[in-house]
């Protein structure tokens, strides 16, 4: 599978201490792949597949009980997305919010499925409620966007945030530990956290910006 | 009201010190202000959870071909969207991809790579699926038929009502009365999809038979008298095994077919 740079695979995400990035990956994230998946490149459709295939199954396999569902989930995502493609529009979102929009809608449609079924066979077996599975979709279609879109984020600004997000560290431990000044640190983090918001309210699971008081989770 | 700096709503938001009064008097009073701390804390949460999803597993190998299988599958019928029956050959030798203009006058209809034939021909259960549904559109050895049926009347199905948008479909009508429809992502019903033809001036309409999948292709008879200017209008419903054959009022699909 070829390298490329986003959600699934950022392969320069910093694991931690914030040292030297990895590898560069080759193509830049905004490319075309958008336009050529929708104009129809059956390349486009390998190398979307190759970029999000991972976070697709991903949303599938952390909502869905069964594995092979998951995996048809996916499957069926990337058929649906090639052969509907006409209907994307890359101005009004990302390929890969649009991909995991039809995702999302694949799996709630198989959670009801699986809950009708389950109903059919408590009504005939009294069976005590199963325990609801995983994370609710919309929260793991969320954080693939912000991921994705922290993985565009210029270096500076995803080494702070990460330190923010992953270790919980303030502005003023990270100044300490990185040796950027803690006015450049909460610059670098004011504009990352601006485009993370931005980001999640184009691509998010909920489509536009939320009302107040309703931060997402449904 | 002057609004709280955006820098001080980040550093609330990421929980780096408390609002003092002030900024808790403002943000019990501003909506403008509450709304942005709000959605910047979801965010910082999110962001938080976005731990490990750069090393995410690749899908197993079997995913991609089934992808490869079933788009090969959907793409080696004929195409609704080409008309080929009507208008001269304009579909010259496509150039390769750099020359592809999105919406470009070719419709969607390509020829299949390479790839995607060598998958289909490895996928074996698909394939025997994608050989059955060519056997009976291109006619079988006994019941031989030209190449190129002629086509009566064709249009474009869209998601109507609350169906998702990226619901659509195609159906043509060859002369023989075979109804062609191909549709693509069509959500799932807890009952069945049932398919009808509508005279769109009185309502009055006729079953002409189900589909058995959301995504995919079907070929339905229709009866050789019917009259397709009267009952033009194509509809996909969502129906229930509810013992009651009317239509159910809940349409997925619609287009008009026209000559």
């Amino acid at each position: 599978m070829t390298a490329g740079v986003t959600v699934g695979h950022a392969p320069r995400k910093a694991n931690r201490p914030v040292t030297a990035v990895q590898q560069e990956p080759e193509p830049p994230p905004q490319d075309d792949l958008a336009e050529r998946f929708r104009a129809g490149d059956e390349a486009a459709l390998r190398q979307a597949y190759d970029r999000y295939g991972r976070a697709v199954l991903h949303l599938a396999t952390s909502t869905l009980a069964n594995r092979s569902d998951a995996e048809d989930v996916t499957q069926a995502t990337f058929v649906a997305a090639w052969l509907g493609r006409d209907t994307f529009d890359p101005s009004r979102g990302s390929l890969i919010g649009w991909l995991l929009g039809i995702g999302r809608r694949k799996v709630v449609d198989r959670l009801r499925a699986s809950a009708r079924e389950n109903r059919v066979v408590e009504t005939v077996r009294q069976l005590p409620d199963p325990a609801p599975t995983g994370p609710d979709p919309d929260t793991v279609v969320d954080r693939l966007v912000v991921a994705d879109e922290l993985a565009r984020l210029p270096d500076d600004q995803r080494r702070m945030l990460e330190l923010a997000f992953y270790d919980d560290l303030t502005h003023q431990q990270i100044a300490t530990v990185t040796g950027v000044p803690l006015g450049t640190v909460k610059s670098h983090i004011r504009r990352g956290m601006a485009s993370l918001k931005r980001r999640w309210e184009v691509d998010g699971a909920a489509p536009g910006p939320r009302p107040a008081g309703l931060p997402g989770a449904r | 009201m002057q609004h709280l700096d955006h820098d001080r709503l980040v550093f609330l938001a990421l929980g780096e010190s408390e609002a003092d009064d002030g900024e808790a008097r403002h943000l019990d009073a501003c909506a403008h202000c509450r709304a942005e701390v709000d959605g910047l804390r979801h965010v910082a949460g999110l962001g938080a959870g976005t731990q490990g999803l750069g090393d995410l597993p690749d899908p197993p190998e079997h995913v991609w071909q089934g992808i490869v299988a079933e788009v090969a599958a959907a793409e080696a019928l004929p195409s609704l969207g080409d008309r080929r029956a009507a208008g001269p050959p304009e579909t010259a030798p496509t150039p390769a991809n750099g020359a592809a203009r999105p919406g470009g006058a070719g419709g969607r209809r390509r020829r299949l790579p390479r790839w995607a034939v060598t998958a289909v021909t490895a996928a074996a259960a698909a394939a025997v699926g994608v050989v059955g549904t060519f056997a009976v559109l291109s006619g079988s050895a006994d019941e031989p038929r030209p190449p190129e049926r002629v086509v009566l009347a064709s249009g474009a199905l869209t998601a109507y009502g609350t169906t998702p948008r990226d619901a659509n479909g195609d159906a043509r009508v060859f002369t023989d009365n075979q109804l062609h429809l191909h549709v693509a992502n069509l959500p799932a019903v807890p009952g069945y999809y049932e398919v009808w033809l509508i005279d769109p001036a009185t309502m009055r309409m006729f079953s002409v038979g189900v589909l058995n999948s959301g995504t995919g292709d079907a070929l339905l008879p229709l009866p050789p008298n019917v009259d397709l200017r009267t009952y033009s209008v194509l509809d996909v419903s969502a129906e229930q095994y509810d013992n009651k054959p009317a239509h159910s009022g809940d349409s997925l699909l619609r287009g008009t077919l026209t000559g």
